[in-house]
């Protein structure tokens, strides 16, 4: 029959996967797979040895829940039995009581000498011992405590184990059915890997037990013994590398600034430097042309506020500032995602780069940038580029990568080149994403502004910091409803493509 | 169109010799084993190659319809893909029009690609944010023609196609049936001596593709194009092609008309094909 005989390949399959226990975990995973619900049913394997039946069966997620959970118990029950519960109160206790007596024996001495203040010592020290008497009830009472913490101990431990035991089988069971897709996960109950999971957690609750339960514990169970002369030493040398490229690489340093001053300079003759109606009126024109009349509604309404508010020149600023540093992320953005893009193992190398610009806190690269470059605004201008570099970088390689293999070909089939396929191709398709790469980096550019302000690029962020130096509450909202504004115009602008 | 002595001389318009396809890191260890008799799996295990085609060769004389019929992974997109060179053989000849291909500069073959071999893909491969016109007009535009040619190339193809008219629609908005259509435009554009059809019709319904293998048999017999046809419907293949060669695992099993193949079927794989064809 060939019933019986997939149940034997079935029972040789999970005597393979078990390693030990075939029959029982063959019986348990049918029954399993033929129950509708949840059927209850307690390994006894798991019951007795909890976690470390899970590790040593390798459900690793399940053990380290169990082991947390057991260690807690655990702890429960060791401060139940040995602790020392109550002991500090009851010393405390104990002080008082001599204090009191002390106190009691100076005021009968000065009563018996006729002193005035005789009585008001007798009370003073009445107190004290009135206050011993509270502390020693406190003691009993939690020293009375100690059964209910082994009880509750006992109760969660007993919990764990039945849990383990419960759900055991079904995890082991799911935990078969990948196998079976896939005979390289770890399998069977090799003795190495139930030592492991003794060892580990029998030295784990050894140690945690005594942390919590001893009187007195080593420093060195509560504080890594660090070393700090090596983070010393290094953190010196890296002041003395940083140094030694600033002094050495200086000339290349104020190049890289006199570029950044190039574009700033033109963005801030454009923005600041021309009369406010003439660039209210461009930008209001081409907010109305790109992204449609309610945008320039809004433009208007955003420019408004800024204006009136006094923030024109400041925002202007700000703009050209973010505007510097975005025309620089894309300039170099793009065309780094669009080689990461087509190139895999290039995207592999910056991938870890980008990750590392997002999630730096800015405050660290700010150190290194004034070493670099001083303060001012082409120093703000690199700092906000770290920030807002990546999602241009990634969403451009994204839109590359996504681009049909198809469509390529098909192009290629009729004798396009690479220049073809990059501008004709590849770039428009890829354009979606390219833009929302674009959008992204221009509003983390903008979040930095305030950031940047600090190493002493001028502009809105300024009037933020200031209003945080002095707990201007008033002048730091509308200050950042100012950024704010900026950046929602930017957005929609940038973002918009009017119906036509 | 200009054709010297030694192109007239042959009417084999493209003619493929012992070509391999070795797919994999160690294409060239993999080849040797292949060719001196070890097995696909074997060579799959033992050197992460796959063979995609083997030791094929075959001549298209000029102005038939050559069909390449096989099922899916049998290695007729990969061997069709030769022709052009979108894909390097590991090893073999490709002469299109006496010309070994495989000798060509890149921008030569680019050259070719964009005057002389026109292909159809199986899922159209037109790009999405051109309109069809600009999409009938890439192969003229690659060749740098002047817009005015590239209109009227266009335009003319369009026409052919049955599709005059639809030049500003962009693709999107067309059914697939008539998205083929453009494609088949595109390859018609600019007027190259072969096609290639990578399973033109595969991705249409049963009707649409009826509709398209009659317009396309018409349109065929004016414009006179040497022609690959690839399918994987031996029903589509008698009816198109002028000759077939049927592959199986990369390798060319039988060459020859419709006829031939129904009556004298080279052995039992093609025998079961051609089992259900009537008459």
């Amino acid at each position: 029959m060939a019933g019986k005989d997939s149940e034997q390949e079935f029972k040789e399959l999970v005597s393979e996967f078990v390693g030990r226990g075939g029959g029982y975990y063959a019986e348990r995973f049918l029954r399993i797979s033929e129950s509708e619900g949840r059927v209850a049913h307690f390994n006894p394997w798991a019951l007795a040895f909890g976690p470390v039946w899970l590790g040593g069966r390798s459900l690793w997620a399940a053990f380290w829940a169990a082991f947390i959970v057991e260690a807690f118990a655990l702890v429960l029950i060791g401060i139940g039995w040995f602790g020392d519960l109550g002991s500090e109160v009851l010393a405390k206790a104990e002080r008082l009581e001599a204090q009191a007596a002390e106190r009691m024996e100076r005021a009968e001495a000065a009563i018996a000498e006729g002193d005035s203040l005789g009585e008001n010592m007798k009370r003073s020290a009445e107190a004290i011992a009135g206050a011993a008497e509270k502390a020693r009830a406190e003691a009993a009472a939690m020293r009375g405590s100690a059964p209910r913490y082994l009880a509750w101990g006992f109760a969660v431990l007993l919990a764990v184990r039945v849990a383990c035991a419960a759900f055991g089988d079904a995890a082991l069971a799911r935990r078969f059915r990948r196998w079976r897709a896939n005979r390289a996960i770890t399998h069977g109950l090799p003795p190495q890997r139930v030592l492991f999971a003794a060892a580990l957690t029998a030295f784990s609750y050894a140690l945690t037990v005594y942390r919590f339960t001893a009187a007195e514990i080593p420093s060195w169970m509560t504080e890594f013994p660090a070393a700090t002369e090596i983070r010393n030493a290094v953190s010196i040398s890296i002041d003395e590398g940083v140094r030694s490229v600033a002094d050495g690489l200086g000339f290349m340093f104020n190049s890289v600034t006199a570029g950044i001053n190039g574009v700033l300079n033109l963005m801030e003759v454009c923005l600041v430097s021309t009369p406010w109606p003439v660039v209210m009126l461009g930008i209001l024109a081409i907010a109305w042309q790109v992204a449609g009349p309610r945008v320039a509604i809004f433009s208007s309404a955003a420019l408004a506020y800024l204006a009136v508010l006094g923030f024109w020149e400041k925002s202007m600023a700000t703009v050209a500032l973010l505007g510097t540093a975005a025309f620089l992320c894309i300039a170099i953005g793009i065309p780094i995602g669009i080689w990461c893009g087509r190139n895999p193992r290039v995207y592999a190398i910056i991938r870890p780069i980008l990750d590392f610009m997002q999630t730096m806190p800015a405050f660290v690269y700010l150190i290194p940038v004034v070493a670099f470059f001083g303060i001012g605004k082409p120093p703000g201008i690199i700092a906000t580029l770290v920030f807002g570099m990546p999602p241009v970088v990634r969403l451009t390689a994204l839109g590359i990568s996504g681009v049909p293999a198809e469509i390529r070909e098909a192009a290629t089939a009729y004798g396009a080149d690479r220049r073809f396929l990059l501008f004709k191709v590849d770039i428009p398709l890829a354009m979606p994403s390219i833009m929302a790469g674009v959008n992204q980096t221009l509003l983390m550019c903008l979040s930095m502004v305030v950031i940047a302000s600090l190493i002493g690029a001028k502009g809105l962020g300024e009037d933020v910091l200031s209003a945080l130096q002095y707990a201007a509450v008033g002048q730091g909202i509308l200050a950042g409803f100012a950024i704010l504004m900026c950046a929602i115009v930017l957005d929609r602008i940038v973002q918009g493509r009017a119906p036509d | 169109m200009p054709l010297d002595g030694a192109e007239q001389a042959t009417d084999d318009v493209v003619r493929l010799e012992s070509v391999w396809k070795i797919f994999g890191a160690r294409a060239d260890e993999a080849l040797t084993a292949a060719k001196s008799g070890v097995d696909k799996p074997d060579i799959l295990r033992e050197f992460d190659c796959v063979v995609g085609v083997a030791d094929a060769s075959l001549t298209v004389r000029r102005g038939e319809i050559f069909c390449v019929m096989g099922l899916s992974g049998s290695g007729k997109s990969t061997l069709v893909r030769h022709v052009n060179r979108l894909l390097e053989p590991t090893a073999g000849r490709v002469l299109i029009e006496g010309e070994d291909i495989l000798a060509k500069s890149d921008a030569e073959l680019r050259r070719i690609r964009a005057t002389r071999v026109g292909m159809v893909f199986q899922n159209f491969g037109l790009l999405p944010h051109r309109t069809v016109r600009e999409n009938v007009s890439l192969p003229l535009e690659i060749q740098g023609a002047t817009l005015k040619r590239q209109y009227d190339s266009a335009e003319a193809a369009l026409a052919k196609v049955e599709l005059a008219g639809w030049g500003d629609r962009s693709p999107a908005s067309l059914s697939g049936g008539m998205r083929q259509r453009v494609g088949l435009a595109r390859a018609l554009a600019a007027d190259p001596p072969i096609l290639l059809m990578d399973e033109p019709f595969s991705a249409l319904d049963p009707l649409i593709r009826r509709q398209l293998q009659d317009q396309f048999l018409q349109l065929s017999k004016e414009v006179r194009k040497t022609t690959m046809f690839i399918t994987h419907d031996l029903d589509e293949a008698i009816r198109i092609g002028t000759r077939i060669a049927i592959m199986k695992d990369g390798v060319i099993v039988q060459i020859g008309t419709p006829d031939e193949i129904i009556r004298n079927p080279a052995d039992d794989y093609v025998a079961e094909f051609v089992a259900n064809i009537p008459g």
